[in-house]
Protein backbone atom coordinates (compact mmCIF):
# COMPACT_ATOMS: atom_id res chain seq x y z
CA UNK A 1 0.00 0.00 0.00
CA UNK A 2 1.22 3.44 -0.87
CA UNK A 3 1.07 6.36 1.57
CA UNK A 4 -1.31 9.07 0.40
CA UNK A 5 1.46 11.62 -0.12
CA UNK A 6 3.21 9.33 -2.59
CA UNK A 7 0.19 8.32 -4.65
CA UNK A 8 0.59 8.65 -8.41
CA UNK A 9 -3.05 8.69 -9.28
CA UNK A 10 -3.64 9.45 -12.98
CA UNK A 11 0.02 10.10 -13.61
CA UNK A 12 1.60 8.71 -16.73
CA UNK A 13 4.80 6.74 -16.37
CA UNK A 14 7.12 5.13 -18.88
CA UNK A 15 9.52 2.39 -17.80
CA UNK A 16 12.24 1.90 -20.40
CA UNK A 17 15.15 -0.46 -20.82
CA UNK A 18 16.15 -4.08 -21.05
CA UNK A 19 16.90 -5.80 -17.78
CA UNK A 20 16.30 -9.10 -16.08
CA UNK A 21 15.68 -7.29 -12.84
CA UNK A 22 13.83 -4.04 -13.05
CA UNK A 23 11.03 -3.67 -15.58
CA UNK A 24 8.47 -5.80 -13.79
CA UNK A 25 8.90 -4.62 -10.18
CA UNK A 26 9.18 -0.98 -11.23
CA UNK A 27 6.08 -1.16 -13.45
CA UNK A 28 4.15 -2.97 -10.71
CA UNK A 29 5.14 -0.43 -8.04
CA UNK A 30 4.11 2.49 -10.23
CA UNK A 31 0.82 0.83 -11.15
CA UNK A 32 0.08 -0.01 -7.51
CA UNK A 33 0.63 3.66 -6.66
CA UNK A 34 -2.04 4.57 -9.20
CA UNK A 35 -0.07 5.49 -12.31
CA UNK A 36 -0.83 4.51 -15.86
CA UNK A 37 2.25 2.66 -17.05
CA UNK A 38 3.91 2.03 -20.38
CA UNK A 39 6.85 -0.33 -20.65
CA UNK A 40 9.35 0.01 -23.49
CA UNK A 41 11.76 -2.88 -23.87
CA UNK A 42 12.75 -5.44 -26.44
CA UNK A 43 9.97 -7.69 -27.62
CA UNK A 44 10.19 -10.71 -25.33
CA UNK A 45 8.16 -12.82 -22.91
CA UNK A 46 9.78 -10.72 -20.17
CA UNK A 47 8.09 -7.59 -21.51
CA UNK A 48 4.71 -9.31 -21.74
CA UNK A 49 5.11 -10.69 -18.23
CA UNK A 50 6.00 -7.27 -16.79
CA UNK A 51 2.98 -5.69 -18.48
CA UNK A 52 0.69 -8.45 -17.29
CA UNK A 53 1.91 -8.14 -13.69
CA UNK A 54 1.45 -4.34 -13.72
CA UNK A 55 -1.99 -4.70 -15.27
CA UNK A 56 -3.06 -6.88 -12.33
CA UNK A 57 -2.05 -4.06 -10.01
CA UNK A 58 -4.50 -1.67 -11.61
CA UNK A 59 -4.12 1.25 -13.96
CA UNK A 60 -3.79 1.23 -17.69
CA UNK A 61 -0.71 -0.63 -18.86
CA UNK A 62 0.82 -0.62 -22.33
CA UNK A 63 3.69 -2.74 -23.56
CA UNK A 64 5.70 -1.06 -26.30
CA UNK A 65 8.19 -3.40 -27.98
CA UNK A 66 11.22 -1.18 -28.57
CA UNK A 67 14.85 -1.41 -29.48
CA UNK A 68 15.90 1.08 -26.80
CA UNK A 69 19.29 1.63 -28.43
CA UNK A 70 17.53 3.07 -31.48
CA UNK A 71 16.84 6.77 -30.89
CA UNK A 72 14.00 6.84 -33.41
CA UNK A 73 12.26 3.94 -31.72
CA UNK A 74 12.66 5.57 -28.31
CA UNK A 75 11.14 8.74 -29.71
CA UNK A 76 8.29 6.71 -31.18
CA UNK A 77 7.63 5.06 -27.81
CA UNK A 78 7.46 8.42 -26.03
CA UNK A 79 5.26 9.82 -28.81
CA UNK A 80 2.92 6.86 -28.40
CA UNK A 81 2.61 7.48 -24.64
CA UNK A 82 1.94 11.17 -25.13
CA UNK A 83 -0.58 10.44 -27.92
CA UNK A 84 -2.41 7.97 -25.70
CA UNK A 85 -2.43 9.92 -22.42
CA UNK A 86 -1.80 13.49 -23.44
CA UNK A 87 1.39 13.70 -21.41
CA UNK A 88 4.30 11.92 -19.74
CA UNK A 89 4.98 12.60 -16.06
CA UNK A 90 7.48 9.95 -15.11
CA UNK A 91 10.32 8.24 -16.96
CA UNK A 92 12.19 5.39 -15.30
CA UNK A 93 15.27 4.25 -17.17
CA UNK A 94 15.80 0.68 -16.09
CA UNK A 95 18.27 -0.70 -18.60
CA UNK A 96 20.69 -3.05 -16.90
CA UNK A 97 22.46 -5.84 -18.72
CA UNK A 98 25.05 -7.55 -16.58
CA UNK A 99 28.25 -8.43 -18.36
CA UNK A 100 31.55 -9.28 -16.72
CA UNK A 101 34.65 -10.27 -18.61
CA UNK A 102 38.39 -9.56 -18.46
CA UNK A 103 39.05 -6.22 -20.15
CA UNK A 104 41.51 -7.58 -22.71
CA UNK A 105 38.99 -10.14 -23.94
CA UNK A 106 36.03 -7.81 -24.47
CA UNK A 107 35.26 -7.33 -28.16
CA UNK A 108 34.24 -4.07 -29.75
CA UNK A 109 30.81 -5.50 -30.42
CA UNK A 110 30.40 -6.41 -26.76
CA UNK A 111 31.39 -2.90 -25.69
CA UNK A 112 28.90 -1.45 -28.14
CA UNK A 113 26.11 -3.74 -26.99
CA UNK A 114 26.63 -2.97 -23.29
CA UNK A 115 26.81 0.76 -23.90
CA UNK A 116 23.69 0.49 -26.06
CA UNK A 117 21.66 -1.40 -23.47
CA UNK A 118 22.87 0.29 -20.31
CA UNK A 119 23.60 3.81 -21.42
CA UNK A 120 22.33 4.75 -24.88
CA UNK A 121 18.87 3.47 -24.02
CA UNK A 122 18.77 5.86 -21.06
CA UNK A 123 20.18 8.66 -23.19
CA UNK A 124 17.64 8.09 -25.96
CA UNK A 125 14.68 8.15 -23.60
CA UNK A 126 15.93 11.26 -21.77
CA UNK A 127 16.20 13.01 -25.11
CA UNK A 128 12.78 11.88 -26.22
CA UNK A 129 11.00 12.69 -22.95
CA UNK A 130 12.72 16.04 -22.44
CA UNK A 131 10.51 17.99 -24.80
CA UNK A 132 7.09 17.10 -23.36
CA UNK A 133 8.38 17.30 -19.77
CA UNK A 134 10.02 20.69 -20.24
CA UNK A 135 6.95 21.98 -22.06
CA UNK A 136 4.81 20.88 -19.11
CA UNK A 137 7.36 22.35 -16.68
CA UNK A 138 7.06 19.15 -14.74
CA UNK A 139 8.71 15.80 -14.94
CA UNK A 140 10.33 13.04 -12.99
CA UNK A 141 13.22 11.13 -14.48
CA UNK A 142 14.57 8.25 -12.46
CA UNK A 143 17.61 6.38 -13.68
CA UNK A 144 18.64 3.10 -12.14
CA UNK A 145 22.42 3.08 -11.76
CA UNK A 146 24.37 0.38 -9.97
CA UNK A 147 26.87 1.42 -7.30
CA UNK A 148 29.39 0.19 -9.87
CA UNK A 149 28.89 3.61 -11.47
CA UNK A 150 31.35 4.70 -8.81
CA UNK A 151 33.10 1.61 -7.46
CA UNK A 152 35.41 -0.58 -9.48
CA UNK A 153 35.10 -4.33 -9.95
CA UNK A 154 37.52 -6.74 -11.61
CA UNK A 155 36.07 -7.92 -14.95
CA UNK A 156 33.49 -5.16 -14.65
CA UNK A 157 35.03 -2.50 -16.91
CA UNK A 158 32.26 -2.33 -19.52
CA UNK A 159 29.49 -2.54 -16.95
CA UNK A 160 31.12 0.03 -14.65
CA UNK A 161 31.65 2.48 -17.51
CA UNK A 162 28.10 2.12 -18.79
CA UNK A 163 26.70 2.79 -15.33
CA UNK A 164 29.07 5.70 -14.73
CA UNK A 165 27.64 7.29 -17.87
CA UNK A 166 24.11 6.93 -16.54
CA UNK A 167 25.09 8.52 -13.22
CA UNK A 168 26.80 11.52 -14.77
CA UNK A 169 23.96 12.05 -17.24
CA UNK A 170 21.68 12.12 -14.20
CA UNK A 171 23.68 14.81 -12.45
CA UNK A 172 24.22 16.96 -15.51
CA UNK A 173 20.55 16.92 -16.57
CA UNK A 174 19.45 17.62 -12.99
CA UNK A 175 21.45 20.84 -13.04
CA UNK A 176 20.40 21.76 -16.54
CA UNK A 177 16.70 21.42 -15.75
CA UNK A 178 16.78 22.41 -12.08
CA UNK A 179 14.73 25.55 -12.66
CA UNK A 180 12.35 23.95 -15.10
CA UNK A 181 10.41 21.60 -12.89
CA UNK A 182 12.00 18.43 -14.20
CA UNK A 183 13.86 16.47 -11.53
CA UNK A 184 16.44 13.88 -12.48
CA UNK A 185 17.57 11.39 -9.88
CA UNK A 186 19.23 8.02 -9.78
CA UNK A 187 18.51 4.96 -7.72
CA UNK A 188 21.69 3.23 -6.67
CA UNK A 189 21.63 -0.53 -6.47
CA UNK A 190 23.85 -3.11 -4.85
CA UNK A 191 23.73 -6.85 -5.47
CA UNK A 192 20.29 -8.05 -6.52
CA UNK A 193 19.03 -11.42 -7.68
CA UNK A 194 16.16 -12.38 -9.90
CA UNK A 195 13.54 -14.17 -7.82
CA UNK A 196 14.56 -17.81 -7.56
CA UNK A 197 18.10 -17.30 -8.84
CA UNK A 198 21.01 -18.68 -6.83
CA UNK A 199 23.56 -16.31 -5.27
CA UNK A 200 26.47 -15.66 -7.62
CA UNK A 201 28.99 -16.14 -4.86
CA UNK A 202 28.70 -17.04 -1.18
CA UNK A 203 31.49 -14.63 -0.19
CA UNK A 204 29.43 -11.81 -1.60
CA UNK A 205 26.49 -12.66 0.63
CA UNK A 206 28.74 -12.31 3.67
CA UNK A 207 30.20 -9.09 2.30
CA UNK A 208 26.85 -7.34 2.08
CA UNK A 209 26.12 -5.74 5.48
CA UNK A 210 22.52 -6.98 5.34
CA UNK A 211 23.95 -10.48 4.66
CA UNK A 212 21.65 -11.09 1.73
CA UNK A 213 21.08 -10.05 -1.86
CA UNK A 214 18.32 -7.61 -2.62
CA UNK A 215 15.02 -8.64 -4.21
CA UNK A 216 14.23 -6.49 -7.24
CA UNK A 217 10.85 -5.38 -5.88
CA UNK A 218 12.67 -3.72 -2.97
CA UNK A 219 13.45 -0.70 -5.14
CA UNK A 220 9.76 -0.14 -5.95
CA UNK A 221 8.97 2.11 -3.01
CA UNK A 222 11.91 4.41 -3.76
CA UNK A 223 10.86 4.64 -7.41
CA UNK A 224 7.38 5.69 -6.29
CA UNK A 225 8.75 8.19 -3.77
CA UNK A 226 10.99 9.85 -6.35
CA UNK A 227 8.16 9.83 -8.89
CA UNK A 228 5.72 11.50 -6.50
CA UNK A 229 4.79 15.14 -6.06
CA UNK A 230 6.61 15.46 -2.72
CA UNK A 231 10.09 15.29 -4.27
CA UNK A 232 10.05 18.42 -6.38
CA UNK A 233 13.00 19.84 -4.42
CA UNK A 234 15.02 16.64 -4.76
CA UNK A 235 17.18 16.49 -7.85
CA UNK A 236 20.59 15.28 -8.93
CA UNK A 237 20.64 12.70 -6.19
CA UNK A 238 21.73 9.08 -6.15
CA UNK A 239 19.76 7.19 -3.51
CA UNK A 240 20.68 3.67 -2.60
CA UNK A 241 18.83 0.45 -2.01
CA UNK A 242 21.78 -1.80 -1.30
CA UNK A 243 21.56 -3.40 2.15
CA UNK A 244 24.32 -1.07 3.37
CA UNK A 245 26.81 -2.15 0.73
CA UNK A 246 28.18 1.27 -0.17
CA UNK A 247 28.74 2.25 3.48
CA UNK A 248 31.49 -0.19 4.22
CA UNK A 249 35.09 -0.61 3.19
CA UNK B 1 71.54 19.19 -1.90
CA UNK B 2 67.96 18.30 -1.27
CA UNK B 3 64.63 19.67 -2.35
CA UNK B 4 63.80 20.64 1.24
CA UNK B 5 67.12 22.17 2.29
CA UNK B 6 66.74 24.40 5.32
CA UNK B 7 62.98 23.90 5.66
CA UNK B 8 61.50 23.23 9.07
CA UNK B 9 58.74 20.67 9.24
CA UNK B 10 56.72 19.93 12.36
CA UNK B 11 55.32 16.41 12.57
CA UNK B 12 52.88 15.35 15.26
CA UNK B 13 52.73 11.67 16.03
CA UNK B 14 56.33 11.75 14.93
CA UNK B 15 57.60 8.94 17.12
CA UNK B 16 56.20 6.01 15.22
CA UNK B 17 54.96 4.54 11.99
CA UNK B 18 53.91 7.04 9.36
CA UNK B 19 55.24 10.02 11.30
CA UNK B 20 58.67 8.48 11.59
CA UNK B 21 58.73 7.47 7.93
CA UNK B 22 57.82 11.01 6.89
CA UNK B 23 60.47 12.45 9.20
CA UNK B 24 63.16 10.29 7.61
CA UNK B 25 62.10 10.80 3.99
CA UNK B 26 61.96 14.56 4.58
CA UNK B 27 65.28 14.66 6.41
CA UNK B 28 66.90 12.86 3.50
CA UNK B 29 65.87 15.81 1.32
CA UNK B 30 67.48 18.29 3.70
CA UNK B 31 64.61 19.20 6.01
CA UNK B 32 64.96 19.89 9.70
CA UNK B 33 62.32 18.17 11.74
CA UNK B 34 60.39 18.96 14.89
CA UNK B 35 58.94 15.73 16.23
CA UNK B 36 56.04 15.86 18.64
CA UNK B 37 54.15 13.09 20.38
CA UNK B 38 53.22 12.04 23.89
CA UNK B 39 55.87 9.43 24.58
CA UNK B 40 59.47 10.57 24.77
CA UNK B 41 61.48 7.41 23.96
CA UNK B 42 60.09 6.89 20.44
CA UNK B 43 60.52 10.63 19.79
CA UNK B 44 64.18 10.44 20.75
CA UNK B 45 64.61 7.50 18.39
CA UNK B 46 63.06 9.40 15.48
CA UNK B 47 65.18 12.46 16.30
CA UNK B 48 68.31 10.33 16.28
CA UNK B 49 67.30 8.92 12.89
CA UNK B 50 66.77 12.42 11.52
CA UNK B 51 70.22 13.50 12.74
CA UNK B 52 71.81 10.41 11.17
CA UNK B 53 70.35 11.61 7.89
CA UNK B 54 71.93 15.02 8.31
CA UNK B 55 68.93 16.98 9.54
CA UNK B 56 68.49 19.00 12.66
CA UNK B 57 65.91 17.55 15.01
CA UNK B 58 63.95 19.03 17.86
CA UNK B 59 61.93 16.89 20.22
CA UNK B 60 58.84 18.44 21.80
CA UNK B 61 56.75 16.03 23.88
CA UNK B 62 53.18 17.07 23.15
CA UNK B 63 49.68 15.90 23.89
CA UNK B 64 47.80 17.33 20.90
CA UNK B 65 44.53 17.34 22.82
CA UNK B 66 45.90 19.99 25.19
CA UNK B 67 45.86 23.42 23.55
CA UNK B 68 48.46 24.84 25.93
CA UNK B 69 50.79 22.13 24.67
CA UNK B 70 49.96 22.60 20.99
CA UNK B 71 50.53 26.35 21.29
CA UNK B 72 53.82 25.62 23.02
CA UNK B 73 54.82 23.18 20.25
CA UNK B 74 54.50 25.91 17.63
CA UNK B 75 56.19 28.56 19.80
CA UNK B 76 59.08 26.30 20.66
CA UNK B 77 59.55 25.27 17.04
CA UNK B 78 59.75 28.93 16.01
CA UNK B 79 62.07 29.92 18.84
CA UNK B 80 64.49 27.06 18.49
CA UNK B 81 64.35 26.36 14.74
CA UNK B 82 63.67 29.91 13.59
CA UNK B 83 60.86 29.08 11.17
CA UNK B 84 58.13 26.64 10.24
CA UNK B 85 57.50 25.70 6.64
CA UNK B 86 55.17 22.77 7.01
CA UNK B 87 52.94 21.35 9.73
CA UNK B 88 52.06 17.70 9.38
CA UNK B 89 49.13 16.68 11.59
CA UNK B 90 49.78 13.00 11.84
CA UNK B 91 48.94 12.23 15.47
CA UNK B 92 46.10 9.79 15.93
CA UNK B 93 44.97 6.75 17.80
CA UNK B 94 44.81 3.84 15.40
CA UNK B 95 42.28 1.72 17.21
CA UNK B 96 44.68 1.06 20.04
CA UNK B 97 42.21 -1.04 21.94
CA UNK B 98 39.55 -3.59 21.36
CA UNK B 99 36.33 -2.00 20.18
CA UNK B 100 33.63 -1.66 22.79
CA UNK B 101 29.97 -2.12 22.08
CA UNK B 102 28.17 1.17 21.58
CA UNK B 103 26.55 1.25 25.02
CA UNK B 104 29.88 0.66 26.74
CA UNK B 105 31.58 3.70 25.21
CA UNK B 106 32.05 6.34 27.89
CA UNK B 107 31.94 10.10 27.42
CA UNK B 108 35.66 10.04 28.01
CA UNK B 109 36.22 7.37 25.30
CA UNK B 110 34.28 9.48 22.84
CA UNK B 111 36.08 12.71 23.70
CA UNK B 112 39.54 11.19 23.60
CA UNK B 113 38.87 9.47 20.28
CA UNK B 114 37.56 12.63 18.66
CA UNK B 115 40.14 14.89 20.30
CA UNK B 116 43.23 12.92 19.36
CA UNK B 117 42.13 12.18 15.80
CA UNK B 118 40.38 15.42 14.90
CA UNK B 119 40.60 18.24 17.46
CA UNK B 120 44.37 17.86 17.81
CA UNK B 121 44.79 18.58 14.09
CA UNK B 122 42.68 21.70 14.46
CA UNK B 123 44.55 22.87 17.57
CA UNK B 124 47.98 22.51 15.95
CA UNK B 125 46.81 24.09 12.70
CA UNK B 126 45.20 26.98 14.55
CA UNK B 127 48.38 27.52 16.53
CA UNK B 128 50.46 27.92 13.37
CA UNK B 129 47.82 29.63 11.22
CA UNK B 130 48.54 33.24 12.21
CA UNK B 131 52.27 32.77 11.64
CA UNK B 132 51.59 31.28 8.21
CA UNK B 133 49.05 33.99 7.36
CA UNK B 134 51.39 36.80 8.45
CA UNK B 135 54.25 35.52 6.33
CA UNK B 136 51.86 34.84 3.43
CA UNK B 137 53.17 31.34 3.02
CA UNK B 138 52.46 28.05 4.65
CA UNK B 139 51.74 24.40 4.17
CA UNK B 140 49.55 22.20 6.33
CA UNK B 141 49.13 18.48 5.84
CA UNK B 142 46.53 16.36 7.58
CA UNK B 143 46.46 12.61 7.81
CA UNK B 144 43.02 11.01 7.58
CA UNK B 145 42.26 7.39 6.77
CA UNK B 146 40.30 5.35 4.27
CA UNK B 147 38.03 4.69 7.25
CA UNK B 148 37.05 8.35 7.02
CA UNK B 149 35.25 7.58 3.77
CA UNK B 150 33.46 4.41 4.83
CA UNK B 151 31.85 2.89 7.89
CA UNK B 152 33.11 0.07 10.03
CA UNK B 153 31.32 -1.81 12.79
CA UNK B 154 32.07 -0.43 16.26
CA UNK B 155 34.65 2.04 15.01
CA UNK B 156 32.83 5.10 16.25
CA UNK B 157 35.40 7.69 17.18
CA UNK B 158 38.07 6.78 14.65
CA UNK B 159 35.85 6.73 11.57
CA UNK B 160 33.91 9.78 12.63
CA UNK B 161 36.98 11.83 13.46
CA UNK B 162 38.79 10.84 10.27
CA UNK B 163 35.80 11.87 8.16
CA UNK B 164 36.06 15.17 10.01
CA UNK B 165 39.73 15.45 9.11
CA UNK B 166 38.87 15.14 5.41
CA UNK B 167 36.48 18.04 5.55
CA UNK B 168 38.64 20.07 7.94
CA UNK B 169 41.20 19.91 5.14
CA UNK B 170 38.78 21.43 2.66
CA UNK B 171 37.58 24.14 5.03
CA UNK B 172 41.11 25.18 6.01
CA UNK B 173 42.26 25.09 2.39
CA UNK B 174 39.47 27.42 1.30
CA UNK B 175 39.89 29.67 4.31
CA UNK B 176 43.66 30.01 4.13
CA UNK B 177 44.06 30.10 0.34
CA UNK B 178 44.12 33.90 0.31
CA UNK B 179 47.14 33.82 2.61
CA UNK B 180 49.02 31.51 0.27
CA UNK B 181 48.70 28.69 2.75
CA UNK B 182 47.95 25.37 1.18
CA UNK B 183 46.27 22.51 3.01
CA UNK B 184 46.16 18.92 1.85
CA UNK B 185 45.15 15.56 3.21
CA UNK B 186 46.90 12.22 3.08
CA UNK B 187 44.63 9.19 3.21
CA UNK B 188 46.43 5.97 4.05
CA UNK B 189 44.71 2.64 3.73
CA UNK B 190 45.88 -0.26 5.87
CA UNK B 191 49.50 0.42 6.70
CA UNK B 192 51.56 -1.79 8.95
CA UNK B 193 52.82 0.49 11.66
CA UNK B 194 53.90 -2.20 13.98
CA UNK B 195 56.97 -0.84 15.69
CA UNK B 196 56.79 1.01 18.96
CA UNK B 197 53.12 0.32 19.42
CA UNK B 198 51.56 -0.71 22.72
CA UNK B 199 51.25 -4.42 23.35
CA UNK B 200 47.46 -4.58 23.02
CA UNK B 201 47.70 -2.93 19.61
CA UNK B 202 50.32 -5.40 18.48
CA UNK B 203 48.02 -8.20 19.57
CA UNK B 204 45.14 -6.87 17.50
CA UNK B 205 47.48 -6.47 14.53
CA UNK B 206 48.78 -10.02 14.91
CA UNK B 207 45.27 -11.40 14.90
CA UNK B 208 44.36 -9.36 11.85
CA UNK B 209 47.37 -10.56 9.96
CA UNK B 210 46.75 -14.17 10.90
CA UNK B 211 43.13 -14.02 9.81
CA UNK B 212 43.98 -12.52 6.42
CA UNK B 213 41.05 -10.15 6.94
CA UNK B 214 42.85 -7.19 5.45
CA UNK B 215 43.44 -8.92 2.15
CA UNK B 216 39.68 -8.93 1.63
CA UNK B 217 39.65 -5.16 1.45
CA UNK B 218 42.93 -4.38 -0.28
CA UNK B 219 42.94 -5.01 -4.03
CA UNK B 220 46.74 -5.21 -4.26
CA UNK B 221 46.52 -8.01 -1.72
CA UNK B 222 48.73 -6.67 1.05
CA UNK B 223 49.02 -3.87 3.58
CA UNK B 224 50.98 -0.75 2.81
CA UNK B 225 54.29 0.19 4.38
CA UNK B 226 55.04 3.45 6.15
CA UNK B 227 57.20 4.67 3.28
CA UNK B 228 54.22 4.56 0.92
CA UNK B 229 53.00 7.47 3.00
CA UNK B 230 56.46 8.93 3.72
CA UNK B 231 57.07 9.67 0.05
CA UNK B 232 53.60 11.12 -0.38
CA UNK B 233 54.45 13.45 2.51
CA UNK B 234 57.65 14.38 0.69
CA UNK B 235 55.72 15.28 -2.46
CA UNK B 236 53.27 17.44 -0.51
CA UNK B 237 56.04 19.17 1.49
CA UNK B 238 58.07 20.02 -1.58
CA UNK B 239 57.65 22.83 -4.08
CA UNK B 240 56.62 20.22 -6.63
CA UNK B 241 53.12 20.57 -5.19
CA UNK B 242 53.06 24.37 -4.95
CA UNK B 243 49.71 24.78 -6.74
CA UNK B 244 48.11 21.86 -4.94
CA UNK B 245 45.62 22.66 -2.22
CA UNK B 246 42.47 21.08 -0.82
CA UNK B 247 43.73 17.83 -2.29
CA UNK B 248 42.79 14.48 -0.88
CA UNK B 249 45.61 12.06 -1.62
CA UNK B 250 44.75 8.42 -1.20
CA UNK B 251 47.38 5.70 -1.04
CA UNK B 252 45.53 2.55 -0.10
CA UNK B 253 46.35 -0.28 -2.45
CA UNK B 254 43.14 0.40 -4.34
CA UNK B 255 40.84 -0.10 -1.37
CA UNK B 256 38.56 2.86 -1.91
CA UNK B 257 38.30 2.20 -5.65
CA UNK B 258 36.56 -1.04 -4.70
CA UNK B 259 34.03 -1.65 -2.01
CA UNK B 260 31.37 -3.42 -4.04
CA UNK B 261 32.63 -6.94 -3.48
CA UNK B 262 35.47 -8.65 -1.68
CA UNK B 263 38.86 -8.16 -3.22
CA UNK B 264 39.64 -10.79 -5.81
CA UNK B 265 36.00 -11.31 -6.72
CA UNK B 266 36.00 -11.17 -10.51
CA UNK B 267 32.75 -12.50 -11.92
CA UNK B 268 32.32 -13.62 -15.50
CA UNK B 269 28.95 -13.24 -17.17
CA UNK B 270 28.83 -13.50 -20.95
CA UNK B 271 26.83 -11.15 -23.11
CA UNK B 272 24.51 -14.02 -24.04
CA UNK B 273 23.82 -14.73 -20.36
CA UNK B 274 23.36 -11.04 -19.65
CA UNK B 275 20.89 -10.58 -22.48
CA UNK B 276 19.06 -13.86 -21.92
Amino acid sequence: MTAKAFLLKDKVALVAGDSKLWAKPVAVALAEAGANVAIAAKDSPRLAEAAEAARKSGGKVTAIPTDVADAAQAQKAVDQVVAEHGRIDILVNAGDIQFFKPFTEITGDEWAKIMDCNFHGTLNFCRAAAKPMLAAKRGRIINIASGLAERGLANGSAYCVSMGCVLQLTRALALEWAEQGVTVNAIGTGWFLEPGAAPIDERLTRYIPAKRYGQPDEIGSLVVYLASDVTEFTTGQWMFVDGGLMAHA
Amino acid sequence: MGTLDGKVIVITGGGTGLGRSMAYRLAEEGANIVVAARRLPPLEETAAGVRERGGKALVVPTDVTDTAQTDRLIEKSLTEMGRIDVLINNAGIVRGERPKTMWEISDQDWRVGIDVNLSGAFYCSRAVSKYFADQKKGNIILVASGEGFRGQRNSFMYNTAKAGVVNLTRVMALTLAEYNVRVNCIVPGFVDTYDNQPEDYQKVMDEMRASGARRLFVPVGHSGKPDDIGYLGLFLCSDASDYVTAGIFISDGGGLAGGFATTGFAPTVSLEEGLA
